[in-house]
């Protein structure tokens, strides 16, 4: 009996894996592979190698948080394998309807909706991990703003990255030692830039890895039926194995949403997420990569449609800013520009594209997510009681 | 008699609907396809896209060039020697086409854009654009 239920557990753990190294790899990997940079079988590969490394290290607090402090008592394993069901419907209903739910806040939520129904819910803990929830979009909204106002227009002219014709390096056999240089057509530029993808890349994978181990396979944990160690490994199996099979796909899709962003500009919004999940995986809070991602992503397109100052002031970097508060955004002597039939009478205004009402929206998925996740555990669990 | 409509289109096969609808009914009117770009979209890439490109409105032109086209092709499928007219707006669809109602007698619109996603980023915009335009409008399956 308890064989069979392990291994119903097993299989919904590598479901929720499978679904996360999907979602997660095509958030770390889309732009690079997009840039063609490089192809999609070596970024599953490089996905699930870092994935594992952060599960091993900083997924652990994740770990502890999901197995253990939310809730007070030692779950069953049945309940265990009743919230990883909760977690891979979500999972489920969010991949069906693209809706934009991150899997830590269903993963917490079922969890949080199993301690209701025992009333051994930690408040406290809770309380924290809502806290960050709350403050995270924030600070990525905040960090996108200022740099996409004030520090964008300058990096945008002083970083290229450029995917030339012909191999990156080659190896140089003219000398005693073959020694790799330079490729056909490529720069010094080009091969930073590379670099710098590559490395960023790497980081979401392994914010990826510490911040979504725990998902998969925390209740088994918390259960007492697998222990940390071979629950991280599995846990890495399944996200590599999403990571290699529909990641084609959600690399297009959801890392095609950060295509739609200059390479420059997705680099900019990886490196906060990764930070921002590294750190509070750190602290055991558990967060997904998009919550970091999106409100950045926002913020920086944000950040520089509002800009006070003109496109041709930016150009010429050389505006005070203080004094073009009250400036007018367009120009006002501007030709007006008619290209073919296309007619545009008043200027367009960059900040229409970030309507507050639609931003507010697309958050609150944030809020009826999770809440749900804990209303169907919490109903589930007082109608069996199967804990 | 009508003479000015707008038509807003997306890429879904509703708004094509539209388009040949207002064609056939109102074969002498002036139609202005409008079309929306840097939409509220699952992580606001295409938003932020566009608010990040070096030349907004080249970008914006970019994004919505395909659409015309199509809706240029469904003109000369029709045999219609209409006079289309193209614009562009940015953001939230609901929003633009609201904003430009008022200059129109008629809005023909499609029932409904692509996906669920879709509609939870920007709601059911024909339904919304029938509650709020100032102008008549004629919703098309």
């Amino acid at each position: 009996m308890v064989e069979t239920v392990l291994l119903v557990g097993i299989v919904a753990s590598l479901f929720v894996g499978f679904n996360i190294g999907g979602s997660s790899t095509g958030i770390a990997w889309g732009p690079a592979v997009g840039a063609g940079i490089l192809g999609k079988t070596t970024a599953a590969a490089l996905m699930t190698f870092f994935v594992f490394l952060g599960g091993w290290t900083v997924g652990r607090n994740v770990m502890d948080t999901l197995a253990g402090d939310i809730i007070a008592i030692e779950i069953s394993l049945t309940a265990g394998v009743a919230v990883l069901f909760f977690i891979g419907l979500g999972i489920l209903i969010a991949n069906v309807f693209g809706v934009p739910v991150p899997t830590s806040m269903t993963t917490v939520g079922a969890i949080a909706g199993l301690g209701l129904a025992t009333d051994t819910l930690n408040v406290e803990v809770i309380g924290w991990i809502i806290t960050w929830w709350a403050v995270t979009p924030v600070i990525g909204f905040w960090v996108g703003a200022t740099i996409g106002r004030y520090v964008y227009p300058e990096l945008n002219r002083r970083f290229e990255i450029r995917n030339s014709a012909g191999p990156l390096l080659v190896l140089d056999r003219n000398g005693s030692v073959p020694l790799p240089s330079f490729g056909p057509n490529t720069t010094f530029q080009e091969l930073g830039g590379t670099i710098v993808v590559l490395v960023v890349g790497c980081y979401m994978a392994f914010s990826a890895g510490a911040s979504n181990v725990p998902n998969a396979v925390a209740p088994l944990v918390s259960s007492g039926a697998l222990s940390e160690e071979p629950a991280i490994v599995l846990a890495t199996v399944a996200i590599g194995f999403g990571g290699f099979t529909i990641a084609r796909r959600t690399m297009e899709s959801v890392g095609g949403e950060l295509s739609d962003i200059p390479l420059l500009a997705a680099l900019i919004v990886m490196i906060t997420a990764s930070t921002i999940t590294t750190l509070l995986s750190w602290a055991g809070i558990p967060i997904s990569l998009v919550m970091g991602s999106v409100m950045t992503i926002v913020g920086l397109g944000w950040g520089r449609a509002t800009r006070p100052i003109t496109a041709r002031e930016a150009i010429r970097g050389n505006t005070d800013t203080e004094l073009s508060m009250g400036a007018l955004r367009a120009e006002p002597d501007a030709p007006v520009t008619q290209i073919g039939e296309e007619e545009s009478e008043q200027a367009l205004d960059a900040s229409d594209l970030f309507n507050p009402r639609a931003v507010v929206k697309y958050l609150s998925m944030w809020i009826i997510g999770p809440s749900m996740s804990t209303a169907l555990a919490y109903g589930f669990f007082t109608t069996l009681e199967l804990f | 008699m009508v003479s000015r409509v707008l038509v807003p289109m997306d890429d879904s096969e509703m708004s094509e609907h539209a388009l040949e609808y207002a064609l056939e009914v109102y074969p002498d009117a002036e139609i202005t396809v409008l079309t929306v770009v840097g939409e509220p979209s699952s992580m606001w890439g295409k938003a932020t896209g566009l608010a990040l490109a070096d030349n907004l409105e080249e970008a914006a032109e970019e994004a919505a060039r395909s659409i015309f086209e199509r809706a240029r092709e469904i003109v000369s499928d029709a045999d219609g020697d209409a006079d289309l007219e193209t614009v562009y707006e940015l953001g939230h669809p609901v929003r633009a086409i609201i904003n430009r109602a008022d200059d129109y007698e008629t809005v023909v619109i499609g029932s409904h854009g692509g996906t669920i996603a879709d509609n939870l980023y920007v709601g059911n915009v024909a339904k919304k654009v029938v509650h709020q335009s100032p102008v008549p409008v004629v919703v098309v399956r």
